[in-house]
């Protein structure tokens, strides 16, 4: 038994400096501590497991309030192809204040580890509250972390007026339809790979046309698309859309939607479109193309896949202003029920379970 | 480390063991962040019954005069049905009897065709070295060959999962260790 003990003690170490945190000399953030709590690393048969939990604490040394920060995670000695990146959205830190950020990680690989760190953690971006942005921008944190932050003013926006409209009892009633309507949203298994890899079709591949939704007032449109299917399979979406605005536009985001068989409807992915190639002058017509390929699962078996349908997400103006889609536009196409809610909803619906209406109304009346 | 099973987490989160095993799941607790994750797990799902309190008022004497008078419904039925078996002959293997024994057999080899019918599994993955993204019951997992990173989220009902067509999957979820929602992305190239 004591030999066993020892055997087990053997496979385990702990992580001294396994993680590098890199902050930038002139970051608005600086690194109060980095935590490595248990992580260790162990060995599973003939294979390395590195467990990594740090818990960072980062102070604002900035004159502004923080709304969002992305951290970058980089592990090139695993996965020499993959990179992670850990947000924390719906933030409200003022000047001189902390916060704490999370990065939980598991790496695994046949062989023994080299020397040096396993894990960097890159600052790529911090959004304030006037919607400026510090950060190098490696995974166009800036867009995304505005439209996080559109979305929580828009969702905020609406759970106030309910409050001031209806009060306390209607904001009640409004956040229990909200959990519901997540509780009852409907989960697809989505595995994605690039070009051919994830599954072996067994059946023969077809062009699928993909159906539209139109919001009134958005930017750009969809006008054509279609993907290959086969079964449960889909590969290379290609849709395109027409610039409507005056203005240039350098990203546009799709969300398809696929419904099996029985009619339900599930949201797949996004489909987005930026970089060089992508060019949409104002009333002009371009391709989002994407060459990948995704397998849709439900309940361990394979879901079918009956219809395809596509709706404009987000938009990405070239002067860096983000539209999104208003809540009128999403309820009245039915995609409340479909889509994840916004951070912020998320945030406010976990305020709402743990601290009850009250609190709510509090946190909606801060800003 | 041995770990204490779910049966005994749930109830330490409900404040419902006996002391010396509410002690010992302390002391446990007190050295393993995955047991303590789980603990908090369950009392976010008491936490979640908050809102079951806004049920609509029930009409309980209502209810209970309904049952009742199916109560007595029953009992009525039962008199006839006896009233007419008075008079045939006593017998333990009647013909009524064994056809519904007959009628259960086949219903339970029914049930037991129909619970083992054969499921449609979802393809397994080809691991000819691409890498594939998929979310796990923690968090996303990109495998590439025989290895992987996995970006993993506090144990949490409440996770949201979407997939980017460009290569990438995302999960969204309250942090309950630090309150903040906390966006995991992991990217394939």
């Amino acid at each position: 038994m004591l030999a066993g003990v020892a055997t087990l003690c053997a496979q385990e170490a702990p992580l001294g400096n396994s993680v590098k945190i890199n902050l930038p000399a002139d970051s608005p953030l600086t690194l109060i501590s980095a935590n490595l709590g248990e992580s260790h690393v162990s060995q599973r048969g003939s294979a390395m497991v590195v467990d990594l939990d740090v818990s960072l604490t980062l102070h604002n040394a900035s004159p502004k309030s923080v709304r969002g920060v992305t951290l970058l995670v980089a592990a090139q000695e695993f996965t020499p192809g993959g990179k992670a990146a850990v947000s924390v959205p719906s933030l409200d830190v003022g000047p001189d204040q902390n916060f704490p950020v999370h990065v939980k990680l598991r790496l695994l690989r046949p062989a023994q580890m080299g020397a040096g760190p396993l894990v960097q953690v890159n600052l790529d971006g911090v959004l304030f509250q006037d919607f400026s942005f510090y950060g190098p921008n490696r995974l166009d944190c800036r867009r995304t972390m505005t439209a996080w932050e559109m979305q929580a003013e828009r969702d905020r926006k609406y759970f106030k007026s309910i409050l001031a409209s209806r009060g306390l009892n209607g904001l009640k009633q409004a956040m229990l339809e909200s959990l519901n309507r997540q509780a009852e949203r409907p989960r697809l298994d989505v595995q994605v790979s690039r070009g051919r890899a994830v599954g072996s079709a067994a059946v023969a591949a077809h062009d699928e046309q993909f159906a539209f939704l139109h919001f009134p007032g958005a930017p750009v449109e969809p006008v054509d698309g279609w993907a290959e299917v086969s079964g449960s399979e889909a590969r290379n979406p290609r849709i395109d859309v027409r610039n409507l605005s005056s203005r240039p536009v350098r990203y546009v985001e799709i969300g398809w939607i696929v419904s099996d068989r029985a009619g339900h409807r599930f949201l797949a992915a996004s489909v987005p479109a930026s970089g060089p190639t992508f060019n949409l002058k104002a009333g002009s017509t371009s391709r989002v193309l994407q060459d990948t390929e995704l397998r849709f699962s439900r309940d361990g078996g394979p879901v079918s896949i009956a219809g395809m349908t596509g709706f404009v997400g987000q938009v990405e103006f070239a002067d860096g202003t983000v539209w999104i889609p208003n809540r009128a536009a999403l309820a009245n196409a039915r995609l409340l029920g479909i889509l994840p809610p916004s951070p912020e909803e998320q945030r406010l619906m976990d305020l709402y379970r743990k601290k009850g209406p009250q609190a709510l109304a509090d946190e909606l009346n801060r800003f | 480390m041995t770990h204490p099973d779910p049966s005994t987490l749930a109830l330490y989160a409900g404040q419902d063991l006996g002391w010396f095993a509410r002690w010992r799941t302390a002391r446990h607790l007190a050295r393993c962040r995955e047991c303590r994750d789980e603990v908090q797990a369950f009392a976010s799902v008491s936490d979640a019954l908050i809102p079951l309190n806004e049920l609509p008022p029930i009409s309980w004497s209502r209810l209970a005069a309904e049952m009742r008078a199916n109560i007595r419904l029953g009992l009525a039925a039962g008199e006839c049905v006896r009233a007419e078996e008075t008079g045939r002959p006593p017998g333990w293997w009647s013909g009524a009897r064994a056809l519904t024994a007959l009628a259960s057999m086949i219903a339970l080899v029914a049930a037991g065709l129909f619970l083992q019918r054969p499921v449609p599994q979802a393809p397994p993955v080809a691991d000819n070295g691409s890498a594939v993204l998929r979310a796990t019951a923690n968090g996303i997992e990109l495998r590439e060959g025989g290895e992987s990173l996995s970006l993993l989220h506090v144990r949490t009902a409440d996770v949201t999962y979407s997939a980017g067509a460009q290569g990438s999957m995302r999960a969204g979820y309250v942090d309950s260790e630090t309150g903040n929602v906390t966006i995991n992305d992991v990217y394939v190239q």
